[in-house]
């Protein structure tokens, strides 16, 4: 589907601050995958070479999760019993 | 057209203003002291971080305290916290296209398209029908080789292209940008240096999700 032009991707800018819209316009593409796209797709990737990136992206967002949850639960604040079973 | 196309945004413009509501509930209800029962609840579960009120918080009158449980996990990560409010004014809206800046209504400003490749720059002026007024590149400018694709040529070029757009009597241009070079931020950083008022930025390079088959690996 065709976007409108003026309307998708576009950021006003407010003030003449450029710079800034700019930054508000990358930020968002390059959340939505747009930039990282672009940059993938200049070159042919080959089965084995997507492979191991799927892989790798697999176990890293793996390793991620289970790192935050465990610090999340080492650095947790405001417990109702902060030493259990030592009163 | 427009009004159609727009329905969408402005169904996630209204969601925002009644999500927007939700802390303001949760703040009355705690100012009245009525929200004993979310005390219970986190109590048994031995989860939430929500209940000790330490003296600091209670000082601060909870201001930050209440915002924090309504804070999911990623959702920061949204695009709609970039959105302040229901009148975020830095995104195009309805009345864009008819909106007037500096006495022209948006849809019919001169355009200046950018396109900043890893070698090179190039400016390209055209009117709102893409009739196109002047051209201007790096090359065209002087630099030569690697040097055109510097953030310091697009700059240049940019501001020499400014300059004559003033005199042209094209005050106020929107610009779409295509392209990751490093002339993309510098060469509308020039635009404005020579004076012109750059309404708008439009990104516009070409991104396919499903591409023809692209040229094979570079071997370095």
């Amino acid at each position: 589907m065709r976007h409108p032009l003026f309307i998708a991707r576009t950021v006003l800018v407010k003030n003449g601050a450029v710079e800034e819209a700019m930054g508000v316009l990358n930020n968002i593409m390059a959340r939505d995958g747009f930039f990282e796209q672009y940059r993938r797709t200049r070159f042919y990737e080959k089965p084995t070479e997507m492979r191991r990136r799927v892989n790798y992206t697999k176990c890293k967002s793996i390793y991620n999760e289970e790192m935050s949850r465990r610090l999340a639960f080492l650095m947790r604040v405001n417990r109702p019993d902060p030493y259990p079973g030592c009163s | 057209m427009f009004r159609q196309l727009l329905t969408p945004v402005r169904a996630v413009l209204q969601n925002l203003g009644a999500e927007s509501v939700g802390p303001k509930l949760a703040s009355h209800c705690r100012s009245s002291g009525a929200c004993d029962f979310s005390a219970t609840s986190s109590a048994a579960y031995h989860t939430s971080p929500a209940l000790f009120l330490g003296r600091r918080q209670r000082k601060e009158g909870n201001t930050s305290f209440v915002q924090k449980e309504y804070v999911a996990d990623g959702e920061k990560a949204s695009i709609l916290e970039v959105r302040q409010s229901k009148g975020d004014d830095r995104f195009p809206d309805l009345h864009l296209p008819t909106r007037e800046f500096n006495g022209i209504m948006f849809k019919d400003l001169p355009i200046v398209n950018i396109k900043a490749t890893l070698n090179n720059t190039l400016l390209c002026v055209t009117d709102s029908f893409g009739a196109a007024y002047t051209t201007r590149s790096c090359g065209y400018d002087g630099f030569k080789n690697a040097r055109k694709g510097t953030n310091v040529a697009a700059q240049a070029t940019a501001f020499t292209l400014g300059k004559k757009l003033m005199q042209r009597g094209f005050r106020t241009v929107r610009v779409k940008v295509s392209g990751l070079g490093a002339g993309r931020l510098a060469a509308v950083r020039g635009l404005t240096f020579a004076g012109v008022n750059v309404v708008s930025l439009t990104d516009y390079t070409p991104i396919s999700w499903n591409p023809p088959r692209p040229r094979k690996q570079r071997r370095l």
